[in-house]
């Protein structure tokens, strides 16, 4: 049969924008592209009758009531399912062989509707990858089995990611500048856990969520020996949001401050083991999670191209822009740049999936997911899984899947498709705002909030530089490198 | 603080400009915030009065006219010295003294006068079609800057040889506004498009109309540079302060060469923009005025892009005052007209010889 007659018009646009994608369906892989080209239906829904009505609204709203969350954007996320992007299928989340690659995709096509919406829903996912990624099974059949069943009752239980701290952002992102780093948050050993105190800023979603992974040091003299991620619990005492920004663009979403104040932090929440906050909490997460910030640079850039071709397509006072040359050869060049965006973010998130895929999907995993939850939730499986010894083994698979060579490439391939499709997007927004002028029209109006929105790509998830510079120390100098975390690792605090 | 090493300018120049400036910081730093949070406020209109004791309302218009009789430099100046804590109230300052060029070029003292009473603000209108037939104006003029009730817009009716000089007043019968509820930058005054349908005009300059309207365009065109550049030197002080405060990797970010490079393209970008400016100031053509708008125009946006990721996260947060300025530095380059609009008419102004 012929690809299009089988494929709804979704999947013959992606096939055009995507031909890897034509490829690996050609190549037996139809089930999984099948499902891909079913949540970009899904998004393509989302938008038209949710986020695309509402966004031009929401955005103006957010900015004079910067505390206003609407919560339907989580609802409507629970009713498609994309608060499970990054839970596996074992556990009853969607995330299989194209994590990554749907991950990417789904965001390019959220944020050509709306960025401000799209980041509400995939920084859920962002705070979801470190309980995933540090094997933190004690965990999965509780939080991530909350999530995927407030999901189904479209009850949304959401999580965060907390990494910046007021005085320090880059050196966060970077071992070599978390050793310098000035820090505010830290957690002391104290019997049975933890305590933390100090404060995260700009945690997006940070308001709304319920869970959060939290990187903090035990010992703020020595932050990257001592770098932990935490699993932190709103209705943890001494926990609180006091405040959330009025942000440039992205505004659907929050970007809060946490304060912890005497917060106890149970053993049990550590993930992974102390120490392994570097590899774990912060480079393997950002190796999965910067491609995907590539792909909402994409989307917004792609929202903008949409709205300027309509414009230019527009008759005003007689006559159309796109009659003009020079109109025709900016459109190329802003879907060249669109292209260039998605042939960047594409190759990271195969290389991504190519790598995840079978650590999610192996037999040992399979045998360990296939146990009745019941099982696994026993205090005894519990108590072994928290144990030293049950991390070790967890590690042991890890790394036995995870190699440190595959996570560091993956590393710089999501660092270059982050800066390069953030720059390409704001420049895309630039010049489409330049072309059209002083217009009165909705479709400037949208290119406004694009260029606003663009704007974030080239800061979050590591500033452009610090992406640059990543780029650098893997590929020219080979002075930055992934550890994914080591089977029986030493305490730090010793 | 370090500002425009190189450009060099005379004595009456360097005290007009530390006047502007001491009005900049006593009159439009305090409110800058609260003016791009409500349009038409009390507060607009306070700084609006001091910049009419100043002599910015009627900058251009000859003394014996009732204006100030200044050359175009020093109303750049002004308006550089005003952009650096408040674009949109540089910008309606503007427009407002662009658009009594043409009076300058009637004996109408009496309309002098009641156009720079200072409330409402003139304002012209740059883009779109108007036409003036059998005494009557038609057609429609988006995104206008400076509407409100009762202000005169000057119209560039018609096209061409038969362009004309006309006003309409915002609220007269035919005159149709709506207004734009949320734009990206300058938000100290209401965006409104006019439809006007027969309207009555005001006033309708009779004669010298050409040199009218390319007077008020070179008036727009460096006054908008000027603008620009305020910002570039806004975003360049405060990155730099920021840059020499902020500690990542264990230095001061100012010693990282990303955020030197940025820095140094600032102060680069003053300088061009103010050499430009000078230059194109001191001689009739329009374009060199064009060329000057361009260059500060994009020299604004890469500024105050670069100011916001120099302060990072923080850049993006409204308390900040940097995002402000990226929104407010694209409105000087996508007006009066769209950019390579221009760029191709200046080929065409080359080629004609004009
Ligand atoms: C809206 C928004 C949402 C966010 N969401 C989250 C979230 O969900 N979770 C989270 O943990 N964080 C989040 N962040 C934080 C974000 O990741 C940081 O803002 C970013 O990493 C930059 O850190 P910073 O803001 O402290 O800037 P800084 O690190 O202070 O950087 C300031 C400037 O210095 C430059 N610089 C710094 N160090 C170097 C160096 N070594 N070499 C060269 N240049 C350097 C930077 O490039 C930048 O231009 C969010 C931020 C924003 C604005």
């Amino acid at each position: 049969m012929m690809i299009g007659q089988e494929l709804s018009e979704t999947g013959r646009r992606l096939f055009r924008d995507f031909p890897i994608l034509r490829m690996l369906w050609e190549s037996g892989r139809k089930k999984g592209i099948r499902e891909t080209i079913g949540l970009i239906e899904k998004a393509e829904e989302f938008n038209r009758t949710f986020a695309v009505p509402r966004a031009l609204e929401l955005d103006m709203r957010m900015e004079r009531e910067p505390e206003y969350f609407d919560w339907e954007i989580m609802r409507r996320a629970c009713r498609y399912r994309f608060l499970s992007l990054f839970i596996p299928r074992q556990l009853g989340g969607i995330a299989g062989e194209f994590m990554v690659t749907n991950t990417s995709l789904l965001m390019d096509e959220l944020c050509s509707g709306c960025s401000g919406i799209a980041l509400a829903v995939g920084a859920h996912s962002l705070g979801v990858a470190p309980l995933v990624t540090s094997g933190a099974m004690a965990h999965w059949d509780t939080v991530l089995k909350e999530i995927v069943e407030g999901e189904l009752r479209e009850q949304p239980v959401t999580m965060a990611y907390a990494i910046t701290e007021p005085s320090a952002g880059t050196d966060v992102e970077e071992p070599e500048y978390l050793e310098k780093a000035k820090l505010s948050l830290e957690a002391k050993k104290v019997k049975g856990g933890y305590v933390l105190n100090g404060r995260k800023c700009f945690i997006s979603d940070g308001s709304e969520a319920k869970y959060f992974t939290v990187c903090a040091a035990l010992d703020r003299s020595r932050p990257l020996q001592t770098w932990t991620t935490f699993l932190v619990e709103r209705d943890m005492e001494g926990f609180s949001t006091p405040r959330v920004e009025l942000k440039m663009g992205q505004r659907a979403s929050h970007a809060a401050e946490l304060l912890f104040e005497e917060v106890f932090v149970p053993d049990s929440h550590v993930l992974g083991y102390e120490g392994d906050g570097m590899g774990n909490g912060i480079l393997m997460i950002m190796a999965a999670s910067r491609g995907p910030v590539g792909s909402i640079a994409t989307g917004i850039a792609r929202g903008a191209f949409q709205h300027f071709l309509a414009w230019a397509k527009t008759k005003r006072n007689g006559k159309r822009p796109i009659d003009e040359d020079r109109i025709r050869l900016a459109l190329a060049d802003m879907w060249g740049m669109i292209q260039e965006n998605r042939g960047l973010y594409m190759s990271n998130a195969m290389l991504g999936d190519g790598i995840f895929s079978k650590a999610l999907d192996n037999p040992i995993m399979n045998l360990t997911l296939g146990l009745p939850s019941s099982l696994r939730t026993m205090p005894l499986m519990r108590n072994f899984l928290n144990s030293y010894y049950g991390k070790a083994m967890i590690n042991a698979i890890l790394r036995y899947y995870l190699k440190d060579e595959d996570m560091t490439q993956l590393l710089e391939t999501a660092s270059l498709a982050k800066f390069s499709c953030a720059d390409n997007a704001m420049e895309l927004c630039s010049r489409a705002l330049s072309l059209m002028g002083p217009e009165d029209s909705e479709e400037r109006r949208w290119v406004e909030k694009c260029y606003r929105d663009a704007k974030l790509t080239q800061i979050y998830e590591g500033t452009n530089q610090l992406n640059r510079l990543v780029v650098n120390n893997i590929r020219f100098e080979e002075t930055l490198r992934v550890e994914v975390p080591r089977p029986l690792k030493k305490g730090v605090m010793a | 603080m370090i500002g425009v090493p190189w450009a060099r300018e005379s004595k009456q120049y360097t005290v007009l400009r530390s006047n502007a400036l001491n009005f900049a910081v006593s009159e439009l730093a305090p409110v800058a915030d609260d003016l791009e949070n409500t349009v038409d406020s009390p507060l607009l209109w306070k700084a609006v009065e001091k910049a009419g004791e100043m002599g910015m309302l009627a900058a251009l218009v000859p003394e014996q006219l009732g204006g100030e009789g200044v050359d175009l430099y020093s109303l750049c100046v002004a308006l550089e010295e005003s952009a650096v804590e408040s674009a949109g109230f540089a910008a309606a300052l503007l427009f407002h003294n662009a658009a009594l060029v043409p009076l300058v070029y009637s004996d109408r003292k009496d309309l002098v006068e009641e156009f720079t009473r200072g409330r409402p603000l003139c304002t012209a209108a740059t883009a779109g079609e108007t036409v003036l037939e059998e005494g009557k104006v038609s057609g429609s003029a988006p995104f206008v800057f400076n509407v409100m009730e009762g202000a005169p817009v000057l119209l560039f009716a018609g096209s061409g040889e038969a362009r004309k000089a006309a006003y309409v007043r915002v609220g007269a019968s035919g005159v149709e506004t709506r207004i734009d509820p949320y734009p990206l930058g300058w938000r100290v005054s209401e965006f409104a498009t006019l439809e006007m349908k027969g309207a009555e005009p005001h006033f309708v300059l009779d004669g010298s109309e050409r040199e009218a309207l390319a007077a008020t365009e070179r008036t727009l065109y460096l006054g908008l540079a000027a603008v620009a550049n305020g910002i570039v030197r806004k975003a360049f002080q405060k990155a730099y302060d920021y840059a020499r405060q902020r500690y990542q990797a264990g230095k001061l970010i100012i010693e990282h060469q990303a955020m030197r490079l940025m820095l140094a393209r600032m102060l680069c970008a003053m300088e061009e923009g103010r050499a430009l400016i000078r230059r194109a100031s001191g001689v009739e053509d329009l374009a060199p005025a064009i060329i000057a708008w361009r260059r500060a125009g994009a020299n604004a946006c890469q500024a105050a892009m670069d100011g916001v990721q120099i302060h990072g996260g923080y850049g993006y947060m409204r308390d900040y005052g940097m995002e402000r300025l990226m929104r407010d530095a694209k409105y000087c380059q996508m007006f009066p007209r769209p950019e390579e609009e221009q760029l191709l008419r200046l080929l065409d102004m080359a080629e004609s010889g004009s």
